[in-house]
């Protein structure tokens, strides 16, 4: 067997335009889906007791449920009601939903940790649960939980992956095209588990870098 | 809707499929994961550092990579070789399960206080005896947890091994779902199972770790506020979550 | 100033303060004493209404704690509470610690809040640590910080629930000094504390309270010196 990269050249702006497909979904998502994460968290936390059951189920669904059938429920599924979404609108879509309920207990266990004496000291000096929240719980609980929010991103990012099944052009469905036209099969997969490790080497380095910047407290 | 019932045993030999191949890959996943997490944990140097290779590898890439290796790429490497859709499948969900069983393992382990090994080594215990009657059951209490998170996770991921055509329950739904024109109701059944399938087990892993909080009873060491932390998260990777006063859940994960 | 009449609480099925009365006038420095779980802290967080009240009539600079139209926000305004864990903001400098609750809450001019910080800073004697975090300070400089930062809110009551009792022994002299000063000021204060020497020098009087009762009241000298009850000769010899 010989081992010969030079086949793949040609196709290098192919993938390198998927894996920067990849990336710029995995941050679209992540955002959207951080943001959804956050309102699931509040209504579980403090709203209506239909909401706290809402969110409860979203949360619960979502995480017993493989992202592939809720991508495909999404790409296929709507199809049957006559809502034809293209492989980007679903993939974003699928990656929201599915990070929202993810990110929402990540919080949830961020939130809860911050001790209660701080609460306290919050209501004590006449802030409202409004204020409490968005002054004194939101960014200590960030703090604890940012590595696990990092890592979630990280696996976002790796885990996006899946869309090339429904033809979104990110970096494994480049490769999978390369892989077919040139049948350079060991070359092409290595060469691509090899982007997606440096790229999640250099997020997991940066998340450390990040954190000791943003909380110098 | 009334279709689909006939297309019941299709979905639900695709629902037997996947359990298979999630105990093959559970069993042989955490064997496997418990041999390299032990080299990961042990002080020859050599074994230390290439485990640390094969799980850093394995965890910062995707399954689905993986996956399409093991089928596409490793048949190519062993002459003559024909890997089925279920043998490609399982070894690389098996090697993927591994890495991240591989790292609990390790996390566990180095949770034994250092004291542990001194008061074995002081009783006259030899390595084996040392490790098998005092490291390796207290380090196993530390692991159950986050190692019923991880199967819980790979019985979500099995559902990738249905793009390498397996036809495991996502792949029946599929088939089901363009042949009847219904996908939304397919799908929707393919999920349920799934989720009746991976919930109760969620249910009684969150069970398992809060009867381990209360036994265990020890002082709030790092032992303590890292098993909220290892359970939660570790559907798939643990840097450390503070301890949760109200419920430890898993939290992180994508599938 | 703070008048309370047979005050109940209970949590749950157990009854904590069983039909507590007192009456405090506006500048008066009471110091609440009692063994552990005697229910001296339940009846302090009753003041600002971080313990609800079961049974039994609290009213505060003029607001009655069992008004159930009564908005919580607006009793915690003019009541102040040092904590015995201080519960500094962490992720906020010890400037912004103290100016966060008159911009939030009170709404005030930015300027003039961090005027009024600087000043308060100064009066606990650490204008020299506006710029740092919590974690940078020992805990008698963070327990002074919050101090200020409860007097921001210009409360007409300053709460004090064990606010050495977590404190090294060298800086417990520290705080107590600043508590010292604020109540020479003329400042309504109710302090649970242990430190006895405080409550002999400052306090107008003193309250042993046990198993959620007032058992006896007096000024220190009296309590210290002739208490009347067998319990409180009791305690006060186990402390002393």
């Amino acid at each position: 067997m010989t081992w010969y990269l030079g086949d793949l050249i040609p196709y290098l702006p192919l993938i390198l335009q998927g894996l920067w497909v990849s990336i710029y979904v995995s941050v679209a998502s992540f955002l959207a889906g951080s943001a959804l994460g956050l309102v699931a968290y509040r209504a579980k936390a403090g709203g209506s007791p239909a909401l706290r059951r809402m969110s409860s189920a979203y949360i619960e669904v979502i995480r017993n449920v493989p992202l592939l059938v809720v991508l495909y429920l999404i790409y296929f599924g709507l199809g049957q009601f006559g809502i034809n979404l293209d492989p980007l609108w679903s993939t974003l879509i699928a990656l929201t939903i599915n990070n929202g309920a993810y990110v929402a207990e990540i919080l949830r266990a961020g939130f809860d940790s911050v001790p209660g004496g701080l609460r306290e000291a919050a209501q004590a000096l006449g802030m409202s649960s409004r204020q409490t929240f968005r002054y004194v719980v939101f960014v200590p609980g960030i703090r604890k939980v940012f590595p696990a929010l990092t890592n979630q991103f990280i696996l976002l990012f790796l885990f996006s992956s899946v869309a090339s099944v429904i033809a979104l052009p990110e970096l494994t469905n480049a490769l999978m095209t390369v892989n077919s036209n040139t049948l350079r099969t060991f070359e092409v997969f290595t060469v691509g588990a090899l982007l997606y490790y440096a790229v999640s080497s250099v997020l997991a380095v940066g998340s450390r870098v990040g954190e000791k910047r943003l909380f110098r407290w | 809707m009334g279709d689909l019932l006939t297309y019941l045993p299709p979905l639900a030999r695709g629902a037997w499929m996947t359990i298979i191949l999630c105990l093959i890959v559970g069993v042989a996943g955490s064997i496997l994961g418990f041999v390299i997490g032990l080299a990961r944990a042990s002080s020859i140097g050599v074994l230390r550092w290439v485990s640390a290779i094969y799980t850093n590898f394995l965890r910062g890439i995707p399954l689905l990579i993986i996956l399409l290796f093991t089928y596409f790429a490793l048949p190519l490497l062993i002459p003559g070789a024909d890997f089925s859709q279920l043998m490609s499948g399982a070894i690389g969900l098996t090697l993927f399960v591994s890495a991240y069983i591989a790292e609990v393992v390790r996390g566990a382990i180095e949770s034994v206080p250092r004291g542990q090994y001194e008061a074995a080594e002081a009783l006259g215990l030899g390595f084996f005896n040392k490790f098998r009657y005092v490291i390796v059951p207290q380090a196993m209490r530390v692991m159950v947890p986050p190692w019923v998170g991880i199967l819980l996770a790979m019985i979500k991921d099995s559902s990738l091994v249905s793009v390498i055509g397996f036809v495991d329950l996502t792949q029946a739904g599929k088939i089901v779902g363009t042949t009847t024109m219904q996908p939304l109701w397919a799908f929707v059944v393919v999920g349920a199972v799934y989720f009746f399938i991976c919930y109760p087990l969620g249910r009684f892993g969150r069970w398992y770790e809060k009867r381990l909080s209360i036994s265990l009873a020890r002082p709030p060491d790092t032992l303590q506020i890292l098993m909220p932390a290892v359970t939660g998260l570790l559907e798939h990777e643990p840097p450390e979550l503070p301890e949760s006063p109200e419920s430890p859940r898993d939290a992180g994960g994508t599938t | 100033m703070i008048s309370v009449t047979d005050l109940h609480k209970s949590f749950g099925k157990v009854e904590v303060l069983k039909g507590m009365s007192c009456e405090i006038a506006a500048s008066e420095v009471v110091c609440l004493i009692g063994p552990s779980g005697s229910g001296k802290s339940t009846f302090l967080r009753c003041l600002n209404l971080l313990e609800s009240i079961t049974a039994g009539t609290v009213i505060i600079n003029g607001h009655n704690l069992g008004d159930p139209k009564l908005d919580k926000i607006t009793v915690r305004k003019d009541v102040g509470m040092v904590f015995q864990q201080f519960n500094l903001f962490p992720h906020l400098k010890v400037l912004d610690n103290i100016m966060l609750a008159p911009l939030k809450v009170g709404k005030k001019d930015r300027l003039a809040t961090e005027q009024k910080a600087l000043e308060l800073l100064e009066k606990v004697g650490l204008s020299d640590k506006a710029d740092a975090y919590p974690s940078a300070l020992s805990g008698g400089q963070q327990q002074r910080v919050a101090i200020a930062r409860a007097l921001a809110m210009d409360p007409a009551v300053m709460l004090f629930d064990e606010p050495t009792s977590a404190l090294d022994p060298e800086t417990v002299g520290d705080v107590l000094e600043v508590m010292k000063r604020l109540a020479e000021e003329g400042m309504t204060m109710v302090v649970v504390s242990h430190e006895m020497g405080f409550a002999r020098e400052v306090a107008d009087r003193v309250i042993f309270i046990d198993e959620g009762l007032i058992v006896e009241e007096g000024k220190p000298t009296e309590m210290f010196d002739n208490p009347r009850h067998e319990r409180t000769r009791a305690f006060l010899r186990r402390v002393s």
